[in-house]
């Protein structure tokens, strides 16, 4: 505990030394910030917040938890990704698009950090930070800018309660906004924002946060204040209230709640659930939730109800006996779950639709029923304005299907899509882990050698461990080192659900070292290959061998009476079309991320007038510019520039 | 009818079992079925009483042998769709013992990898891997037997596969008749590759490991050797005669002369370049013109 709130404190100084990374010091400053709240808690009065933070510093590896441990153990530690830590990696994913970095709390921290660093002396684990930081850059930058605004309005000393508080509170005028503009932005923005509201939430906040913003007699604040034990608190707090705040219930709020705002509080129970680990409550409370989203019928819900489904769904994953046992709670929300894809798809809502059926494949997927995830594959269509990290999810589970139905090809296809789109930020190491894994084990059953770089990246190397060594015996073709790797590696293999795909690695590895044979040796007895390979007999090599040819691994002959195999010279590779369609191939991939990349390009409403008067402007300009070329005083080079910038 | 009526059918089904006279187990299971039907257990419903539900997946499991033995594959998928629900539950509710999931399960793997649908057998393998105690998995006779099979017909060990359904090996007698089945219509059959080592034969008659084994290494000897003695074809193919290796010679279009198979060689090579060419440079204009088009767009 000690040494992370050192890291953390060191944190500020560190960016701030090294100069040119401001992209990285403001991300930098967002987790920090995050973190403070937290540290101050610790010291001071809030023994409620403890409690939330304790729980998080035990259970690594457990689903729900994820919070600020995750950076520290980047790249030392493999993530679990077994059948029941699943959670992990989906969990993971939803997070890193966002932690929005505020410039004007960076200026804030700062000050708390100082006043820090005087009761824990600075250890350690500069660097290690700094590294940190350097990743995760990319990912939260291009957010940022946006957040800065909002959440500076809450930017007043006071203590966490009541930030966290007005922090929620504050995402409210975002919903009401999303409402009235009908813009999903504003809700997606909300969305982002609760990986930052997160590790500070308590029942007390949430219940602060209900009481102040429903009429007591409520329905919807009763169930929430039941479901989050605190059903006393509204007398409570106006006895003992909060002394940074006192609950404003201003006559003003008796206008109607909007359904939106309901539903974003459910979230944050559901999500103070998840944390807390009390799945049996939260699976009933989003049983509830779920209900009544399936009723209300408003497209501004539809980012907020996609996120109910997501976290409904967690929860019954948790819930005993786990998923691998076909009697698990999972099966039960299927019904469910296939009834709200069919209201998404004919709402065309896209977001609950993509989540949902990447979430119907898990529910599937974990019970091992793959012809069900199948026969969903192919009677959906995936939408396609679903958003990034459910295509990844989507992607890496259809690779999965596929890998086991045999079809290496297209597996490999989807594998190699799922982790290009898995997301950068180190929280989301665990689907990035996951996918690598299985697109090792792919490509090595396709007959191809995964790059050596693959096992050098910091966030696998440890993780991919065993995956190397199994490399490594298939690509020398050593059948005993590689049995040998499958034997010590099984219970790994196994968690990671790749054990069955290993297993049929046997004839590759096999393959492989008859190639390397026949390779290097114009021609050999097959009494030798079979020593070498440590095969049961010549018979069985012969087979082996005749079945290699057949299957065009290698290009050679078999004489049976003097049992030898002689290899056919090798053709030039070049003088065949091969490298032609290779190339064709790749120049085809950048032809469609250019196509792609303009696609994705957004442009704002009502810019073209101004654009357009823009160009008339530089019209103008252009005309005066030629005139002025005309007369000879300007020479081309800044006539050039001039251009560019518009 | 009553419960007490299934039990003395199921005993007569039994008795038939062992005498091997499978058209009156048949017409015994038919009624034994509608039996079922009237005690309403068919399908597992959560209020069936434990004992009525053994009784059901006795039933379903004889039924599941006896289409084994009169070779009739689409019966004993029925079967064991049937019989899905019932292993699927709980052992509270149902005790494994007294059944015969493996045996059936390991029966239903050995069918689908003589029919040739490997995505099948990896389907319900991989199923199986993760629903089941791993270790009891690998120490199960029953369903190893079929896995070691894949595992040796994949890499190409045809001697061994030979070897495991020769008599003794076999893990029970039902399994014996994937491999009594010889070499039927095996004629004319040809088989296409997709993706390293999949096949599947173009018409998949009852049964036919050896059968399958057999084209398998038949095929695969026409591309590795030049020519062959007969006498060593005869052990290479596992057939049981010189007259036999002729007669499956003939079938497979080889040139049998002065006690040699010569295989026909692939006269690809030669044919290849004019056309090829042609072909060749026509999709290289293709793509050109196509990156022009692209180019254009993007300037």
């Amino acid at each position: 505990m000690v040494d992370k709130r050192a890291l953390r404190s060191n944190k500020p100084t560190s960016s701030s030394s090294t100069n040119g990374e401001k992209a990285a010091s403001s991300s930098s400053s967002s987790h920090n910030s995050v973190a403070n709240p937290q540290g101050k808690s610790a010291l001071g009065k809030t023994s409620s917040t403890r409690t939330k933070a304790a729980p998080g510093k035990l259970g690594n590896a457990a689903a729900t938890d994820m919070g600020d441990d995750k950076p520290h153990i980047n790249g030392t530690e493999p993530v679990e990704n077994g059948v029941s830590t699943n959670g992990t990696t989906d969990v993971e994913m939803k997070d890193d698009t966002s932690e929005p970095p505020t410039k004007v709390k960076q200026g804030k921290d700062k000050d708390g950090d100082e006043e820090m660093t005087v009761v824990v002396p600075p250890s350690k684990g500069l660097k290690l930070s700094g590294e940190v930081v350097k990743s995760r850059e990319s990912d939260v930058v291009m957010e940022g800018s946006d957040e800065v605004k909002d959440e500076t309005a809450a930017e007043v000393k006071e203590d966490p309660v009541a930030k966290a508080v007005s922090d929620i509170k504050s995402n409210f005028v975002l919903l009401e906004r999303a409402v009235a503009q009908f813009d999903s932005r504003f809700t997606l923005r909300v969305l982002r924002s609760i990986s930052s509201v997160r590790k500070r939430l308590t029942p007390v906040i949430l219940a602060n946060v209900v009481i102040e913003t429903y009429p007591s007699s409520n329905p919807t604040a009763q169930t929430l204040l039941a479901t989050l034990g605190q059903e006393g608190a509204s007398s409570e707090m106006e006895i003992d209230g909060t002394p940074a705040q006192p609950p404003p219930r201003s006559p003003s709020t008796p206008k109607d709640i909007l359904p939106e705002i309901d539903v974003y509080l459910s979230i944050l129970v559901q999500i103070y659930l998840l944390d807390t680990k009390a799945f049996q409550a939260g699976a009933k409370f989003s049983d509830a939730l779920v209900h009544r989203i399936h009723a209300l019928n408003r497209r501004t819900l539809d980012c907020l109800s996609a996120r109910v489904y997501f976290y409904y769904s967690l929860f019954y994953e948790q819930l005993a006996p786990l998923p691998p046992s076909s009697l698990s709670p999972v099966v039960s929300i299927r019904q469910q779950l296939l009834s709200a894809l069919r209201t998404a798809v004919l709402r065309k809502d896209p977001d609950t639709q993509a989540t949902v059926i990447t979430l119907l494949l898990r529910n599937y997927l974990s019970t091992s029923h793959i012809s069900q995830a199948d026969l969903l594959v192919s009677h959906t269509q995936f939408p396609h304005a679903a958003s990034n990290n459910q295509v990844a999810r989507y992607l890496y589970y259809l690779g999965r299907i596929r890998a086991i139905q045999l079809s290496y090809t297209e597996a490999h296809e989807h594998l190699t899509a799922a982790t290009r789109k898995s997301p950068s930020s180190p929280s989301a190491a665990g689907f990035y882990q996951a996918s690598n894994k299985l697109l090792i084990v792919v490509e090595l059953l396709m007959g191809d050698i995964p790059d050596r770089a693959l096992f050098r990246q910091p966030t696998l190397e440890q993780a991919l461990l065993p995956y190397f060594l199994l490399v490594q015996a298939v690509r020398v073709g050593d059948l005993e080192a590689f049995l040998n790797t499958v034997q010590t590696h099984s219970s790994t293999f196994r968690r990671d659900g790749t054990y069955t795909l290993i297993l049929r690695l046997r004839q590759n590895v096999i393959k492989t070292g008859i190639r390397m044979m026949s390779l290097s040796y114009s021609r050999i007895s097959l009494r030798d290959i079979c020593l070498r390979l440590g095969l049961g007999s010549e018979e069985s090599a012969e087979y082996i061998v005749a079945k290699a040819i057949r299957d065009g691994v290698i290009e050679a002959t078999l004489d049976h009476e003097r049992g030898f195999m002689k290899s056919k010279e090798i053709g030039d590779v070049y003088a065949t079309r091969e490298p032609g369609e290779a190339f064709h191939e790749r120049i085809r991939a950048c032809l469609g991320l250019h196509d792609e990349s303009v696609k994705a390009m957004r442009f704002p409403m009502n810019q073209h007038r101004l654009e357009l008067k823009n160009a008339q402007e530089a019209r103008e300009r252009e005309r005066e510019l030629a005139k002025e070329i005309q007369e000879g005083d300007i020479d081309d080079d800044d006539a050039g520039g001039d251009f560019e910038g518009m | 009818m009553s419960n007490a009526d299934l039990t003395a059918i199921l005993k007569r089904i039994h008795t038939c079992l062992s005498h091997h006279d499978y058209t009156t187990a048949s017409t015994l299971l038919t009624r034994a079925k509608l039996a079922l039907l009237s005690l309403n257990a068919l399908v597992p419903a959560p209020t069936t009483p434990q004992p009525i539900l053994a009784l059901a997946r006795e039933t379903l499991e004889l039924g599941a042998l006896t289409s084994i033995r009169q070779q009739d594959p689409e019966g004993f998928t029925r079967y064991v769709q049937q019989l899905q629900p019932f292993y699927d539950l709980p052992s509270t509710r149902l005790p494994c013992a007294g059944g015969n999931k493996s045996k059936i399960t390991g029966l239903y793997l050995l069918l689908l990898l003589s029919q040739g649908d490997y995505a099948g057998f990896h389907t319900l393998l991989e199923a199986l891997e993760v629903s089941e105690d791993a270790h009891k998995l690998e120490e199960d006779v029953f369903i190893q037997y079929p896995v070691k099979l894949e595992q040796w017909l994949m890499e190409g060990s045809y001697d061994k596969v030979w070897g495991a359904t020769k008599g003794e090996r076999v893990p029970s007698e039902e399994y014996g008749v994937f491999s009594e089945v010889g070499l039927i219509s095996l004629t004319g059959r040809r088989w296409h590759s997709e993706e390293g080592g999949r096949h599947y034969p173009t018409e998949s008659p009852w049964l036919v490991l050896v059968g399958t084994i057999r084209a398998e290494i038949a095929s695969c000897s026409e591309k590795a050797y030049t020519s062959l003695p007969i006498s060593n074809a005869k052990n290479l193919l596992f057939l049981d005669s010189e007259g036999s290796v002729i007669a499956f010679a003939e079938a497979r279009g080889w040139v049998v002369s002065d006690g040699r198979i010569r295989f026909p060689l692939q006269q690809e090579q030669g044919a290849r370049t004019e056309k090829e060419i042609l072909v060749a440079s026509g999709t290289v204009i293709e793509n050109t013109i196509g990156y022009a088009r692209e180019l254009e767009t993007i300037v």
